[in-house]
């Protein structure tokens, strides 16, 4: 499993991308899950006392959604030693069958032993909505050294 | 008195045991539409961002903290790191303890920057996350 992450791996290797529509039933289903309450992720009229244009999706929805790019990729999500990301737009979800559909992508920006670091991108209605969003993965054998293997 | 840089340092009491349990993680998982078998059955592991659900009755805490003059509602979570020593597994038992690092004020919004360190039994360290929150002083509208 992990040797076919390994193979080929080096900086630059983008990660299988993701179409994901967020709803206000996914809205619904992670303020319960997560026990986030906050009304401006259901409720149009708490949203616009905010100054918000719409009611919003869970900073940490998009969060969480966003690392399935890398848990999908290596299997075991426990391989995940860290990950930080900073909530640079909110993603207005409107009330209907569509709601938004949020585009993440990842690829390998450092490899370090058996580290890898990925980063990672969400982009809904062409503007990114996660900033410096970065995971670092503990694959638990060594990534080869590609540039040393391929140097004339 | 309102929140000020000099409540950094300012450490909560741990909030009551968390007992993490298999239905809690597939429902987590599900909201995040997440078909992962890891996450599913008796020995189930928490994708990672199940933290932020133990995490968040400790940053309660601080933001019910009757000192700090914040309102709930004009708190906005700015960004968010978490350090995993081990994942979180069905049957875990973890306490959540929070402590405010930094206060900075920049014009009427206070940056709130607070860790949640997330252990199990014997203080066993299993999670760190590191958030940084924006009060605004006034309201928006």
């Amino acid at each position: 499993m992990m040797a076919t992450v390994v193979e080929g791996l080096e900086v630059g290797t983008q990660l299988p991308p993701m179409k994901i529509r967020f709803t206000r039933e996914r809205l619904v289903r992670y303020a319960g899950a997560s026990t986030d309450f906050n009304p401006i992720h259901y409720s149009e009229y708490y949203a616009a006392r905010m100054g918000l244009p719409g009611v919003i999706a869970h900073g940490m929805l998009t969060m969480g959604t966003a690392l399935r790019v890398v848990t999908n990729w290596v299997g075991d999500p426990s391989r995940v030693i860290s990950y930080a990301v900073r909530f640079t737009r909110p993603v207005v979800v409107p009330d209907d069958t569509d709601g938004v559909e949020v585009n993440f992508s990842g690829s390998v920006s450092a490899i370090d032993g058996s580290l890898v670091t990925v980063s990672l991108e969400a982009i809904s209605d062409g503007q990114r909505v996660l900033g410096a969003a970065r995971a670092e993965v503990d694959l638990g054998v060594r990534v080869p050294h590609r540039d040393h293997e391929n140097a004339p | 008195m309102a929140i000020t840089e000099a409540h950094a340092g300012r450490r909560y009491s741990p909030i009551d045991p968390y007992e993490v349990s298999a239905a809690k993680i597939a429902e987590f998982a599900t909201a995040l539409d997440d078909d992962n078998p890891r996450y599913r059955g008796e020995s189930a592991i928490a994708p990672p961002t199940f933290a932020a659900l133990i995490a968040s009755p400790a940053w309660n805490q601080i933001f019910g903290d009757p000192e700090l003059e914040l309102s709930v509602e004009r708190i906005v979570h700015g960004d968010q790191r978490f350090t995993f020593m081990r994942p979180l597994r069905a049957g875990d038992v973890v306490v959540a303890t929070a402590s405010i690092d930094r206060v900075r004020v920049r014009g009427g919004a206070e940056l709130i920057s607070a860790t949640v360190d997330i252990t199990g039994r014997d203080a066993e360290p299993i999670c760190t996350a590191q958030a940084t929150f924006s009060h605004a002083r006034q309201a928006v509208t």
